[in-house]
């Protein structure tokens, strides 16, 4: 009977931690409503020992006194339409409120009807603040995470369904796996932890920083999410714990969230050390490497560490690398650029495009240097505009444009070699081009090559 | 006034020995229709021009039957009115009445051919609160598959109206072409089918769960079964950086879960028996605008490191977690990560690695315990047919007349037999060929909208004795209100739930 006490007095005057009836429900394995009761009733004894060393916050639920309607309880006279409709009906509204215990009887007298009170949640007398409390019910998942939320939920008093319908777990890849993409760096990281359990993880980002940006800033990617790229492998090894049950994996992965999410103080779950490490472990295997134990702390060490180390370089690199690839888009559209703006033009007639450019003496080359011809063509250029009447018209106008493109390619020439080469300049112009524009190029010496002929 | 010593359902004493018992909820009876579900193999190519002939010829007779009814043998003057059936056909001078789709052309409204011609092509349409402007002359045009007529008349003003309605108008045409109108009509409300059209009531029925109810069925009366409720929620807007109204999600959940409050009150959370998320479940503000200069450095302007996962992290949890215990359907909103256009289709089950072993799998006819469907969405919950959305649809409405009388819009959508009439003119649509899906075959019983500043509800009746129950359900992150509605009244109360 007195265990309830000892346990809410280690964590409220010991740990100074608050707690709510949901997170004693779930750490003593008791229906919630005998929690409440067991809140309460410790409010009273502590208090009665030393006034104010525990502060209470009640729930009270029920109907409020209507500011601006003198009518009693007649709530249901909304259903009635009056004569001059307001934009809505007035309907009764419940007010749940979580009340601090210093407000209680002002709350109180606010209602005109309350349903049902009790205890929310008891803190040490120095902490009013309700905030807190978000921070506790999101620690629950550290005591339900090995539980099926179906069956533990007739324990705590959870309204059950007996209609739930659920997917069956097995049957489909766990989300953790299912998360982990394949990449070149991940057979050899993958492999390692399998042959040598405690050097390889070590290693890692040492070698990770030898190679390109890119493989560094994937690598520093790869060591975060390795864990989950892990677990299927880890589950091989005989040493791991393979046959964790599914739910316990899943409420890890939410654990983790919440904890980063909120930075909570981690409760000690003091009567139950065990479970401590359980939810741990549960939480490992989507937070850390889920080997031996002692593979894991130097992995978890070395891991964080590299992680941290390069979530700062990551950003640098990619931006590097973002810009390195910019500029070479840029070097490389260059020259593409002014071809490709006549390309869309006659895209959805290719019909006509031979045609139009078989009669083109409308063509101007005013320089040819280095293989590369520039002048300026004729070219049909729509344009839309609003008329004075407010219609779109759509006016084909005939303009000139300035162009650069490779020479036509001699026919055949990339057939038979370097041969039948015209100039020496212009060849030596060829044979840079194909590595700097890959197979870009055909494609518009394929264009060009139609338009003389 | 209540004093401590008056509350009956107060758990304020010492543990009893007694167990505590533990509620079995009441079981559901839905059945999901899939009138917004887009094929997964959809074309963007086609023109939506379509979708205005679509519609003018779907309500076309319904409005022709009204306005028949209202206009026939009308003479004003020495002169009888006679319906002409194209625009085009109104001659200078004569009475008569025609049905076509209304145009609105606002001040601020966004205009394609305007941003075609200046060469805009942003992809974010600009946020304007209204559309409308107090002292700006709007033009209202009557447009069929033939040509438009520039309406005028004091009748107009009167009615609010917006882009896409189909009506009747009678009036004669003016010597600037302009059609002055004496009357309008619409088509009004559907044909309602009966409660329970297509389930029926003796679904399957938990075993056993017979609870001390007697009062109740009394007073449920007709069906004699157990009383139930929908909770309808939404904006619950999880988010990463915004925990102001984070405690109160989580007493939401408690309260769907029944572990809140005392005994007698949980019985009554037993009895809700679904709920529906109206939309908007994440916060769009964790995101970050994209600005010109970040975008140069970001190879297809995406930048992984801005996404923020924690928010649909959130929410995954809180449904992993009530669906234990309820069932859930789920309709996306603006903010949430699926299509912006209309109708929006089902959020991908992969945004709820936990929650989404309650879905049903891929092809399965069954609808899933936790049902991820679409905005608008359209089905029947306990023999009630329902229509619902995240709220789009009359906001967009909402820019189009000059008031904030959203029931009265939710309305006149129901009148207009047209739940997205905007679309596609101001609010995004996909480009319909075959069907125009926003037409109102059906009267819903229950027209729910998410997403509202605040909560509204009404009843509205039509002429052939239909009933409609319309909501405006508040976003959660602002008001904190849930709202729950009887499913054998329609009846209709709202819970909030407050921390300060």
């Amino acid at each position: 009977m007195d265990e309830y006490k000892k346990f809410l007095a280690d964590r409220l005057l010991s740990d100074e931690q608050p707690i709510t009836y949901r997170l004693l429900s779930r750490a003593l394995g008791i229906h919630v409503n005998t929690a409440k009761e067991m809140l309460y009733d410790y409010h009273t004894y502590q208090n009665g020992i030393k006034a104010e060393s525990i502060h209470a916050t009640y729930v009270v639920y029920g109907t409020k006194t209507q500011n601006n309607t003198a009518e009693d309880g007649d709530v249901e006279m909304s259903s009635s339409m009056p004569e001059h409709e307001p934009l809505s009906e007035t309907v009764p509204t419940t007010t749940l409120a979580l009340v601090g215990q210093e407000n209680l009887e002002a709350a109180l007298a606010e209602y005109q009807e309350v349903a049902s009170i009790h205890v929310y949640s008891l803190a040490p007398g120095s902490q009013r603040d309700v905030s807190l409390l978000y921070d506790v019910a999101k620690s629950l998942a550290e005591y339900t995470s090995k539980e099926d939320p179906l069956t533990a939920g007739e324990k705590y008093g959870t309204i059950r369904n007996l209609n739930v319908t659920r997917r069956d777990r097995q049957a489909r890849p766990k989300p953790g796996a299912s998360t982990s993409q394949p990449t070149k760096a991940q057979p050899a990281k993958a492999q390692p932890p399998k042959a040598q359990p405690i050097v390889p993880i070590k290693s890692e980002p040492a070698a990770a920083k030898k190679p390109s940006p890119f493989e560094v800033a994937a690598a520093a990617a790869k060591l975060k999410k390795q864990p989950t790229s892990q677990t299927p492998s880890s589950s091989e090894t005989p040493t791991s714990s393979a046959s964790k049950p599914a739910p316990a994996l899943k409420r890890g992965g939410s654990g983790s969230i919440m904890q980063s999410f909120a930075k909570a103080k981690p409760p000690k779950p003091k009567p139950e050390p065990k479970k401590e490490e359980d939810t741990e472990m549960a939480l490992s295997d989507d937070g850390e490497a889920d080997d031996e134990d002692i593979a894991q702390e130097k992995a978890e060490y070395k891991d964080s560490d590299a992680v941290r180390k390069s979530r700062k370089q990551r950003e640098e690199e990619l931006r590097r690398m973002m810009e390195e690839d910019d500029e070479d888009e840029k070097s490389e559209e260059e020259p593409a650029d002014e071809e490709m703006e006549e390309a869309p033009e006659p895209e959805p007639e290719p019909e006509e495009e031979p045609k139009e450019k078989e009669k083109e003496p409308t063509e101007v080359t005013t320089t040819t240097t280095n293989g590369r011809r520039r002048g300026r063509r004729k070219v049909m250029k729509k344009e839309r505009v609003m008329d004075e009447q407010g219609y779109l018209v759509t006016i084909q106008k005939p303009g000139w444009e300035s162009f650069s493109e490779d020479e036509a390619p001699p026919p055949k020439k990339p057939a038979i070699g370097s041969s039948v080469s015209s100039t020496p300049a212009s060849s030596g112009g060829k044979a840079k081009k194909p590595t700097g524009k890959g197979a870009q190029g055909n494609i518009m010496s394929f264009f060009a090559k139609k338009s003389y002929h | 006034m209540v004093s401590l010593n008056d509350v009956s359902g107060s758990l304020l004493h010492k543990p009893t020995d007694s167990a505590h018992s533990v509620g079995t909820r009441t079981d559901s009876q839905y059945k999901p229709l899939t009138t917004y579900n887009l094929s997964h193999q959809r074309s963007y190519q086609q023109q939506y021009g379509d979708m205005y002939f679509l519609r003018l010829t779907k309500i076309k007779p319904a409005v022709e039957e009204v306005a028949a009814a209202a206009w026939e043998g009308t003479t004003i003057g020495d002169e009888r009115a006679k319906q002409v059936d194209r625009v085009l056909d109104v001659r200078q001078g004569e009475l008569c009445w025609v049905v076509g789709t209304v145009y609105m052309n606002l001040q601020n409204k966004p205009n394609i051919l305007e941003d075609v011609s200046k060469d805009r092509w942003i992809s974010r349409p600009d946020p304007v609160h209204k559309y409308f402007k107090e002292d700006e002359t709007e033009e209202i045009m009557l447009e069929d598959d033939s040509g438009r007529v520039r309406l005028v008349g004091d009748v107009l003003h009167k009615i609010g109206l917006a882009t896409g309605c189909i009506m009747a108008v009678m009036g004669t045409e003016n010597s600037n072409g302009e059609l002055e109108v004496i009357d309008v009509k619409f088509p009004d409300l559907p044909p309602q089918p009966e409660r329970w059209a297509l389930s029926s009531q003796s679904g399957p029925r938990g075993n056993g769960v017979k609870k001390v109810k007697g009062e109740d069925q009394e007073m449920s009366g007709q069906t004699g079964g157990k009383r139930k409720k929908l909770a309808i929620v939404s904006g619950l807007a999880f988010s990463g950086s915004d925990a102001s109204y984070a405690l109160e999600l989580e007493l939401l959940l408690e309260f769907l879960l029944g572990e809140v409050l005392s005994p007698d009150a949980q019985s009554e959370l037993s009895e809700i028996s679904r709920l529906i998320v109206a939309g908007d479940s994440i916060s769009g503000s964790d995101v970050k605008p994209v600005t010109e200069e970040e975008k140069k450095n970001k190879k297809y302007g995406y930048d992984a490191s801005a996404y923020n996962a924690v928010p649909s992290q959130l929410f995954d949890d809180f449904l992993a977690e009530i669906l234990a215990s309820i069932p859930v359907t789920l309709l996306p909103g603006s903010q949430d990560p699926a299509n912006s256009s209309y109708p929006q289709q089902p959020i991908h089950p992969a945004m709820f690695p936990n929650a989404r072993e309650y879905t049903n799998p891929p092809g399965s006819k069954e609808p899933g315990w936790l049902d991820i469907v679409t905005n608008p969405w359209e089905g029947e919950i306990d023999g009630w047919r329902a229509l619902g959305t995240g709220g789009q649809n009359v906001d967009d409405v909402y820019k189009y007349v000059n008031s904030e009388d959203r029931l009265g819009m939710m309305e006149a959508m129901c009148r207009w037999r047209c739940c997205a009439p905007t679309a596609p003119d101001t609010l995004w649509s996909y480009p319909f060929q075959d069907d125009d899906p926003f037409v109102l075959k059906d009267c819903p019983h229950l027209y729910f909208v998410g997403c509202q500043p605040e909560f509204g509800t009404k009843v509205v009746s039509g002429p052939a004795g239909q009933s409609v129950r319309l909501i405006t359900v508040p976003s959660f992150s602002a008001t904190r209100e849930i709202v729950l509605v009887d499913m054998e009244s329609l009846e209709v109360t709202k819970v909030k739930i407050t921390t300060a």
